[in-house]
């Protein structure tokens, strides 16, 4: 394509946001639509700002993005090897297990979390819980998927060139598998951020689900849409994060069909998009050890700040602690 | 004729197929019996069976699932009715303007309908509205875009031909735009139809005063354990009910196209 037609569409794209942006400013403004519903863009930047100044935004943004990393990777520990498992060796038993895997992850979500409260509390426990279980379903069911519809030919070859079996796990079936998985992730990690939202809605005292439901209760509206704004940044970026990794895990895909020249390309093009898949995954494991810390602080916090009255202030609104859901 | 050797429904492999879910029951069942803490917090299915049944004789269970049911079709035919129109027009007249607002409306449909909830609330009150308003929100995305890239893939050539054999505006748009397009829009239309149900429970618990959400939310905060697993069950059953007619629904109207290439 010619130059000005990608310079046409880089246009095109990033006008309709431009108009959007303009037209959520200049709506509230000139009165077209209630400024005490929707409040122009600025005032969001500024409630943004200020929310981070105090340190609040970071701070919810950290549990929350804590919690679906813990309840994504808790699921990856435990539906990676069962699917492995289940799809390659106990073929027997996956067929068995079948209809009742089905019943299970057909149960809706949404039913099962006052279950989980009831079983956790209203601790951290439940909220992982609850996100672990979510995900678990899309994520074993694609791996069973994916390990049993592996290549047989790439499996006899391998076997007839005599690897053993880890290296067949490994080299062979894993690598075969790595696209159909992190269908299974995506789905879970989509599902994740409506759930944990709708958790801590319900039952929670810090997070972004918290903090945009506790705005709602107080009428802080430019708070509620900062929230907002950030639960889809979030949701987006994870869904970034977990395409880079994809990508970077197959980069072989791409080539895989190509001529042999393909693999000088390949073999230079290979580290640094493994290194970007170590740097994600350092991301996400940075985010795991930020927010276990903030999270146990805070929960010292609510521990130490339940006799003072002052802390306990701030838990205004949480259907959970007001004991009656129907509002 | 099914060429397919008959199984008796009580024949043992049918049994042995389903062994898992009756070993799954009989656990459910035991477990509880056992005593403990899981006799305090788990509901044996025969409990739960003689709840739902003196639900339904008091006929709150008719009401609950009536309510929920009827706040799930509203917002899902408000959303279709907006968006398939809106779909067929992006996808198909206005393919700059398209190009202009998709990003736009990617965005608002990356946005969380939870926390959007609280602002209809705010704008709806807990009426009824503010729970359609969020089920019409969460449907309409799925619908939308599904719709623009049915539209979109259609092939020009059906249109060009039709075109040329002197088919009119009204009949192309009737027996060539709709029929091609329609795996997309099907598409659309379940998953905005399985994300409403999803989403009402939630919905439900968060701000609402009945519905099957409710029930449930209300059993846990009264600690009425077999009424939780009782609604909790209505709740999967009618999910799972959804999802076979909409698969049902999708082979009867679509059946045609895994036949097309064949003749």
């Amino acid at each position: 394509m010619r130059l000005p037609a990608a310079v046409n569409s880089l246009l095109l794209r990033s006008s309709g946001v431009l108009i959007f942006l303009i037209l959520w400013e200049t709506a509230p403004r000139l009165a077209w639509v209630d400024p005490y519903f929707v409040p122009p863009l600025s005032i969001v930047v500024r409630e943004i700002w200020l929310l981070l100044e105090t340190g609040d935004l970071s701070r919810h943004l950290l549990v929350s993005s804590w919690r679906a990393v813990t309840g994504l990777s808790l699921a990856l520990v435990v539906a990676l090897p069962l699917g492995i498992i289940l799809g390659r060796w106990l073929t027997g038993l996956a067929s068995a297990l079948e209809p009742l895997l089905r019943l299970l992850s057909q149960i809706n979500p949404f039913a099962m979390l006052p279950l989980f409260l009831l079983f956790f509390g209203i601790g951290e426990t439940a909220k992982v819980a609850v996100v672990t279980w979510v995900t678990l379903w899309p994520i074993l069911f694609y791996t069973i998927i994916a390990t049993r519809t592996v290549d047989p030919l790439q499996i006899k070859s391998a076997a007839a060139l005599g690897v053993s079996r880890s290296e067949m796990l490994c080299k062979v079936i894993l690598p075969a598998a790595v696209p159909t998985i992190f269908i299974g992730i995506r789905i879970g990690a989509s599902l994740t951020f409506f759930i944990l939202i709708a958790a801590e809605m319900l039952g929670a005292g810090s997070g972004l689900g918290w903090l945009v439901h506790n705005s709602a209760m107080n009428y802080l509206i430019p708070r509620i849409y900062a929230g907002a704004t950030f639960i889809v940044l979030l949701g987006f970026l994870l869904n970034r994060l977990l395409l880079y990794i994809e990508a970077s895990l197959s980069i072989w895909q791409g080539s895989q069909s190509g001529s042999p020249v393909a693999g000088q390309s390949r073999a230079s093009s290979w580290r640094p998009d493994r290194g970007s898949a170590v740097a994600g995954t350092a991301i996400l494991v940075l985010v795991l050890i930020l927010g276990a810390l903030e999270v146990r602080r805070l929960n010292q916090e609510a521990l130490a700040g339940a006799s003072s009255s002052s802390s306990h202030a701030k838990h205004f609104g949480t259907p959970a602690d007001s004991s009656d859901g129907g509002l | 004729m099914p060429t397919r050797a008959f199984v008796s429904p009580w024949s043992l492999s049918r049994w042995l197929d389903r062994s898992s879910l009756l070993l799954f029951f009989a656990a459910w069942e035991l477990a509880p019996r056992a005593g403990g803490l899981l006799e305090t917090f788990i509901a044996p299915p025969s409990v739960v069976l003689m709840t739902l049944w003196e639900l339904l004789l008091s006929g709150e269970l008719c009401d609950h699932v009536t309510i929920s049911l009827g706040r799930a079709i509203a917002g899902f035919t408000g959303a279709a009715l907006i968006a398939l129109p809106l779909g067929f027009l992006l996808g198909g007249n206005f393919r700059t303007f398209e190009r202009i607002v998709t990003p736009v409306l990617r965005f608002l449909g990356q946005v969380n309908p939870f926390s959007l909830f609280p602002l209809f609330i705010i704008l709806f009150g807990i009426s009824e509205l503010s729970k359609e308003a969020m089920i019409f929100w969460v449907c309409i995305w799925p619908i939308l875009f599904n719709t623009i890239t049915g539209v979109k893939g259609i092939d020009p050539l059906l249109v060009k031909s039709a075109r040329s054999m002197g088919t009119g505006v009204v009949p192309l748009f009737f027996k060539v735009i709709l029929p091609a397009a329609s795996p997309g829009i099907f598409t659309g239309l379940k998953m905005g139809a399985g994300t409403a149900f999803f989403m009402l429970i939630a919905a439900e618990m968060i701000g609402a005063s009945c519905g099957l959400g409710w029930l449930v939310w209300n059993a846990q905060i009264n600690f009425q354990i077999p009424k939780l697993f009782a609604a909790t069950v209505v709740i999967s059953v009618l999910g799972m009910i959804l999802n076979m007619l909409l698969v049902t629904l999708e082979r009867r109207l679509l059946g045609w196209l895994d036949s097309s290439p064949n003749h």
